[in-house]
């Protein structure tokens, strides 16, 4: 892919939700929330096709200077020199209602509590969980 | 005949009338630049989602080897006992044809479903379709069902359907409209994946207004479930513009300055068509299989997020037109009302002067 490649040593990242694309800048380096954990990817990055978990999306210097996105379920393809991330949802930290992340991991617990002896419920009411709990994290990141 | 004094007050009671139809032409045209451009907005996310699924696809076994089985539950066909029908409506009339059409096309495929013995659910968005449905079927009744065992230690939860009547109403969004998140469509289609993978119903069809540019739309019945080839929509029926409705739609559009041209491919589309499918090997982090299964549903959401953009720019045209046939309908009625005007108080100044002339004769 090399020969695509633009030589600046910068990705370009681009935060794509069902809305409408929330950033489209460079970046020297982005870490990412992947299901299986944190990765950062760097430019000439293997290429990864991964799904994301629910978490922060940090960008680290060129265009986008030190920006903090927080998503929730999505994905993301990383090229040598492109960071295309794909997420159902995506708020800046900013726009985290607190309030609101502390009701939905009510619900959540209220699912896990409620969803007897199947499995798959199980799994949908620890993301619920875990969304919430991120959502929080990353709302308060903000003020430290 | 009216007098001259009658008249004049119509006059201006229509001339009132055009004034607000104008205005609300305005309104909708307004709208309907912002829901064109909503809908190519959401359009990159779309497509890569589609490509992902799409090379997923190319990658994983879609049936198992050794049963033949369907590895999805959303790609499973079973022969259509009960149907699901989703009416897009809108909220608010005063659109020309818009939501009766709708409901005529839904009514239309309920019956011709109901002459095979099918049983169908109807669920309707927008204010228009849930009053028309509500008023006709019954809202489908839910039994939740609680089973202990184990020393209660595990509890068994079962949602069970009790069907009265052979068409009923499901699912109640009465502000899924109003903003259009894709949140609430997301919730919306959770409910329907699940209804479907729990065998509750068979298919799902969609019927809803599909918005190309201001002359080309068309009214669809489209399949999302069972998924039978991503990133196509299979339309079953569909419903053209005739030539009288393009030309009046064209000539609203015309004189409120909205494009009439399909909006073009901008860069990011293009781009966002080559996401996930370059000819690289990509290092999957997880198993293709998982990730299909996390992707199949999102990918129906997609589906009926696009359908609802669709109509509500869709609604917003027809409303655009409608105002601008009732603008002009107007004018020509004040033009017609003001020759009766003129004819009457010309009538009356003639009465006064052959009244005066033949008094004068009469001296």
């Amino acid at each position: 892919m090399a020969e695509s490649a633009n030589n600046s040593g910068l990705l370009a990242v681009r935060l794509v939700t069902p809305d409408r694309v929330l950033l489209d800048a460079t970046a020297e380096a982005v870490e990412l929330p992947s299901m299986s954990g944190y990765l950062e990817a760097l430019y000439g990055h293997a290429p990864l096709l991964t799904e994301l978990g629910a978490g922060e999306v940090r960008l680290h210097g060129g265009t986008a200077g030190e920006q903090k996105f927080f998503v929730a379920w999505g994905f993301v393809e990383v090229l040598p020199e492109r960071v295309t991330i794909l997420a159902e949802t995506a708020l800046h930290p900013n726009e985290i209602d607190v309030a609101q992340a502390k009701l939905e991991m009510q619900a959540g617990e209220k699912l896990w509590h409620e969803a007897g002896d199947d499995g798959s419920k199980y799994d949908e009411a620890n993301a619920v969980t875990r969304q919430a709990e991120e959502k929080i994290a990353s709302a308060e990141g903000k003020s430290s | 005949m009216a007098n001259v004094l009658d008249l004049r007050r119509r006059i201006r009671s229509v001339k009132n009338t055009r004034q607000i139809t104008k205005a609300m032409k305005m309104v909708s045209a307004a709208k309907l630049r912002r829901a064109q451009e909503r809908a190519m907005l959401a359009r990159p996310y779309a497509q890569m989602l589609t490509n992902v699924l799409d090379s997923l696809v190319r990658r994983t076994d879609l049936y198992n080897d050794a049963t033949g089985d369907v590895m999805h539950p959303l790609l499973v066909e079973r022969e259509e006992k009960n149907v699901l029908v989703v009416v897009v409506a809108g909220d608010k009339g005063f659109a020309g044809a818009f939501n009766s059409n709708i409901i005529k096309a839904s009514q239309g495929f309920i019956d011709s479903r109901r002459v095979l013995g099918q049983n169908l659910d109807v669920e309707p968005i927008g204010r228009k379709a849930r009053e028309f449905f509500r008023k006709r079927h019954p809202e489908a009744a839910y039994q939740k069902t609680e089973e202990h065992y184990d020393n209660d230690l595990a509890t068994h939860y079962e949602t069970v359907r009790h069907r009265i009547e052979p068409v009923e109403v499901t699912g109640d969004h009465p502000t899924l409209l109003l903003k259009l998140e894709f949140d609430e469509v997301m919730a919306m289609s959770n409910s329907i994946v699940d209804r479907y993978t729990r065998a509750e119903i068979d298919s799902v069809y969609v019927v809803y207004n599909e918005f190309k540019s201001v002359i080309s739309q068309r009214l669809v019945v489209e399949k999302l479930l069972p998924i039978r080839k991503l990133g196509a929509h299979e339309i079953t029926a569909s419903e053209e513009m005739t030539e009288e409705q393009k030309e009046a739609a064209g000539r609203a559009a015309l004189s409120s300055g909205v494009s009439l041209d399909e909006p073009e491919e901008t860069a990011l589309e293009a781009e966002a068509r080559k996401f996930g499918t370059a000819e690289v090997d990509y290092i999957y982090d997880q198993a293709p299989d998982r990730l299909f299964r996390h992707l199949m549903p999102r990918y129906v959401t997609t589906q009926l997020f696009h359908a609802l953009l669709e109509s509500v720019a869709a609604e917003h045209a027809a409303r655009m037109t409608a105002m601008d046939a009732a603008t002009s309908n107007a004018g020509d009625m004040i033009d017609a009302l003001s020759l009766t005007m003129n004819r009457v108080r010309q009538a009356a100044i003639t009465k006064e002067i052959i009244e005066i002339v033949s008094g004068a004769a009469a001296l």
